[in-house]
């Protein structure tokens, strides 16, 4: 990762700017909506990318102190992913997610299932006009290539 | 209704808010399905959007716009081949989106 920032470095302009957004260390929620109500939330189990996060904080502040970029912003933002049903959204992620080829975690799966479960049985007993969605926090940062790094 | 990912552009104003894309020549890494790119890529002078998953590189040139194909290019490789025959100081942005 620390590699993939100098090649970014040297790619940009010494005036260019590099926007970096990630999603922020917490779980992500799973929400239905009937209209702008919240009729439930909850922690959604699937997040097991905590590791890779760190490790790309981790880059991130590394070429920060090395003085390769200077952090000028950052902010945070809700990413809200909106289906009419459960397996419309998974359907969703499973084609956006599918380059990732790790094992999953039978525990963390067999907790996503049990939501699922819950969440289509809520949608279901709140009748017509609930959706559901995924709510992400996440990160975005301008920063600026230090043209004279030491 | 179909999946809509960010319809109250939260994305968007936090990422115009931080840069003008005016003219500008963009790189963008891990460009997935195109999501992003379609949000900035009017304003930017050219962009061009990498993703090394050939299934989603192929829904973004399926779904690009008419009046955004005479300035995105979208390229089914990974960043390190990107980068070893790409020359040095040739963009204005880089946008590292959902990829680090």
């Amino acid at each position: 990762m620390v590699h993939a920032l100098e090649e970014i470095h040297r790619l940009l302009k010494s005036d260019g700017r590099l926007i970096e957004i990630h999603p922020v260390l917490e779980s992500p929620l799973i929400k239905v909506y009937r209209g702008n109500t919240v009729l439930f939330v909850e922690p959604y189990p699937g997040y097991d990318y905590e590791d890779d996060l760190r490790h790309a904080e981790d880059a991130l502040m590394q070429v920060i102190q090395h003085r390769l970029f200077v952090i000028e912003r950052s902010t945070e933002f809700d990413l809200i992913t909106y289906a009419s049903s459960v397996a419309e959204l998974r359907d969703f992620w499973a084609k956006a997610g599918a380059y990732d080829d790790s094992p999953k975690d039978e525990e963390v799966e067999a907790r996503e299932e049990e939501l699922y479960a819950r969440v289509e049985a809520f949608m279901h007993a709140a009748a017509g006009g609930a959706k559901v969605a995924l709510h992400e926090r996440a990160r975005i940062t301008r920063m600026n290539p230090n043209i004279n790094p030491p | 209704m179909t999946v809509r990912v960010d319809p109250e552009h939260n994305e968007t104003r936090a990422l115009f808010d931080l840069a003008d894309f005016s003219g500008q020549r963009v790189l963008e890494i891990g460009c997935g399905d195109g999501r992003l790119t379609w949000r900035y890529a009017g304003k930017a002078g050219h962009v061009i959007a990498i993703e090394p998953f050939a299934d989603s590189i192929a829904r973004a040139r399926e779904n690009m716009p008419e009046e955004l194909k005479d300035r995105v290019e979208f390229h089914h490789i990974g960043f390190e081949d990107f980068a070893a025959k790409s020359e040095t100081s040739t963009f204005d942005r880089v946008i590292l989106s959902w990829s680090l």
